[in-house]
């Protein structure tokens, strides 16, 4: 009866909320959660429910699979906007059910975060788990990211549903071994792309075997500690891989898999490790192909995930980028890019961001790749300045603005095309910054 | 030509708070003044260094997992290096680095990891592994009888105990301990401590106290060393220590 009247209330909330125009955001899940943890056990679901997570690239994923299921002509429940804590969860889940509970889809898809996983899914039975990597991500509010990896895995013991894995990041395939009976564990793995070395570029993690200690020995990587890998002592790595990609054409923005070639909006490496993910996850539900490569074909979001823009007439690429490896995918894709161009770095130090922003000395920026001009912006502009001063990038060259609206406004004095990369907090200020100036 | 020897411990193991930095500022501010930098990597499975031919040593923080790996590898060169301290080498040590030189390292399970005892001092984590010194941190150094400002941002669960002689007082932030006013370990050629940042990247003055000790040591003489741009430096340091020591 309780949970009734929690849901009856929630119900009238959102109601209200929307009367005022307002989003809700994690508000709702919020004061359910609070008034009853136990509230997920609440929900009367017969349908599959599919999460995603990673360190990055869980709202890519989550929302791409989503969008495959949609344009099958399913009915899919998704928190879209991002809320991937278990009060964004509730908060979606409170907004789709009937008063009794009830909610009616033919999939419900998450992305969680990776630290809530456990909590989420103790009381909703999960069908299907895609994991996509695990890199370190605001070390300060965040913890190691074994702790992480630690408490999945712990989860995944008694875990028997269906779990997609990376099998290219160390962090992630270790999972498959979490539940020994479990053998509906799926790999999924990138053949070596063009920019693919055989050392390791960018800073990783998971340099040791998680069973022997051992020190893994990699056929290549693609990006940051993401490629083929092998324990040389156990062997840990040699998985039977159920989805790969193959001639990955990134100019060109295609891949295949299993024969079957398929086209997408984006280009860069990292964006095809998610997609294959996609794949894996969909054709457990019997997606025909043919669909699948039509959705993917058409998949964008417009939120400053790799976004492309024009404005009036200069080609802009933002990309979010909040930890080392996110920043390091970005300008992978830059210098892959023979244009001349300029790059805006946006940094804040917020709560959300995390204070310490001693991780963009993590950042690859040797080599530079045809860039003229720097601007930095944000709260750490300084920082940033003298990050990319002091990896030899010519410091008459670099212009910081602490003040946002400056420094999107010297960016734009020039006609040259524009990459900007900015980290949590800064993101959407940025975009509203940048697009107040299309005319 | 001048040259400097740099020795970089585990840099594929201590390597997780961006402390690599370091590294990169040194060498940014010796090859501006037309002096080589010459940087070695030590880590497990290495030839074995000689530290005592080497102008400084380097060492940063890195995973706890993977710190105990290396802590068993480190205690082989104990005699070497502290013959190296005695012979005047600059060690800079920071965060794990810094634990490892002291007596020992007790875990929150009560768990002992021996240092390589090269100093007095020890490390005990607290009990709750939650709670860590965490945030930004503005301590005041005496460099060569001047005081000096040295920005950074520590994250340690572990509190050190026994420092002999600090290498700063605390203005803001924790320290060595949960509101400490004392932080890290310095003598002539040592300087210990938690500040991550990079250290040197907000700290041009630290930086220069550095590479003029290893030049005056290496070629016996008193360097004046040729000023360098630090506008973004500058700008950095007053942003901050305005929004940390000011509230604003």
């Amino acid at each position: 009866m309780k949970n009734f009247f929690i849901v009856l209330i929630m119900k009238l909330l959102n109601i209200a909320l929307k009367i005022a125009g307002k989003q809700g955001g994690n508000f709702l899940g919020k004061i359910a959660f609070d008034w009853n943890p136990e509230i997920f056990k609440y929900f009367k679901i017969d349908c599959p429910i599919i999460a995603v997570t990673a360190t990055n690239g869980k709202t890519m994923t989550n929302n791409a699979i989503g969008y495959v299921f949609e344009t099958a002509g399913k009915k899919v429940i998704s928190n879209k906007e991002g809320n991937n804590m278990e009060t964004g969860i509730l908060s979606t889940l409170l907004k789709h059910c009937s008063l009794t509970g009830k909610i009616k889809a033919d999939y419900l898809v998450f992305e969680v975060d990776e630290g809530y996983v456990p909590v989420v899914f103790k009381d909703l039975k999960l069908d299907t788990l895609v994991v996509l990597d695990f890199f370190r991500d605001q070390l300060d509010r965040n913890g190691e990211v074994e702790t992480l990896i630690l408490k999945i895995n712990e989860f995944l013991k008694t875990y028997t549903g269906n779990l997609v894995l990376n099998s290219d990041d160390p962090n992630v395939s270790r999972l498959g071994k979490a539940n020994p009976d479990n053998e509906n564990v799926y790999y999924f793995s990138v053949e070596p792309y063009k920019y693919a070395t055989k050392e390791m570029k960018e800073a990783g993690e998971g340099k040791f075997c998680p069973f022997c200690n051992t020190r893994l020995e990699y056929k290549y990587y693609q990006y940051s500690h993401i490629g083929k890998f092998e324990c040389p002592n156990c062997h840990y790595g040699d998985n039977k891989i159920y989805k790969l990609a193959q001639n990955v054409d990134l100019k060109n923005r295609s891949f295949e898999v299993d024969g079957i070639t398929y086209k997408t909006k984006f280009n860069s490496i990292y964006n095809i490790y998610n997609f294959v993910a996609v794949i894996s996850c969909v054709s457990l539900y019997n997606i025909d192909t043919k669909i699948v490569q039509n959705a993917l074909s058409k998949f964008v979001l417009n939120n400053g995930r790799l976004e492309e823009i024009d404005i009036n007439g200069i080609p802009t690429i933002i990309n979010l980028a909040k930890n080392p490896t996110g920043s390091n995918v970005s300008l992978r894709i830059l210098n892959e890019d023979d244009d001349e161009k300029e790059l805006l770095f946006v940094l804040n130090d917020n709560l959300a961001d995390g204070h310490d922003v001693s991780w963009i000395w993590d950042i690859d920026f040797s080599n530079l790749n045809n860039v003229s001009r720097v601007v930095t912006s944000g709260t750490r502009a300084y920082d940033m300045a003298i990050r990319i001063k002091t990896s030899g990038f010519d410091a008459n060259k670099i212009e910081p603005y602490l003040n946002l609206h400056e420094a999107v406004n010297s960016l734009y004095k020039t006609n040259v095309k524009k990459y900007v990369i900015a980290n949590y907090t800064s993101l959407q200020p940025t975009r509203t910054e940048i697009l107040k100036l299309k005319r | 030509m001048k040259e400097l020897k740099i020795l970089y411990l585990y840099p594929d193991i201590l390597e997780l708070y961006g402390d690599y930095g370091n590294i990169q500022v040194l060498k940014y501010r010796l090859e501006k003044r037309g002096i080589t930098a010459i940087i070695d990597r030590y880590s497990i499975g290495n030839n074995p260094p000689d530290f005592n031919s080497y102008d400084l040593v380097f060492a940063g923080g890195g995973a706890d997992q993977e710190q105990g790996i290396l802590a068993d590898d480190l205690v082989k060169y104990k005699d070497n290096i502290k013959e190296a301290i005695n012979n005047g080498v600059f060690f800079l040590l920071i965060c794990g680095a810094y634990q490892l030189f002291g007596k020992y390292y007790k875990s929150a399970d009560g768990d002992i990891v021996p240092g390589l005892e090269v100093f007095d001092y020890y490390t005990e984590a607290i009990n709750d592994r939650k709670k860590r010194c965490i945030g930004n941190i503005v301590i005041e150094a005496n460099l060569n009888g001047k005081r000096t400002k040295v920005i950074g941002f520590e994250n340690h669960g572990g509190q050190t105990f026994d420092i002999s002689n600090p290498f700063g007082k605390v203005l803001f932030g924790n320290g060595n301990k949960f509101g400490d006013t004392e932080e890290g370990y310095f003598q002539n050629n040592v300087i210990a401590t938690y500040l991550h940042g990079p250290l040197l990247s907000k700290n041009p003055e630290l930086a220069d106290y550095i590479i003029k000790h290893c030049l005056d040591r290496k070629y016996n003489e008193d360097i004046a060393l040729e000023s360098l741009d630090d506008s973004f430096e500058e700008l950095c340091r007053n942003q901050l220590f305005d929004r940390f020591l000011n509230n604003n």
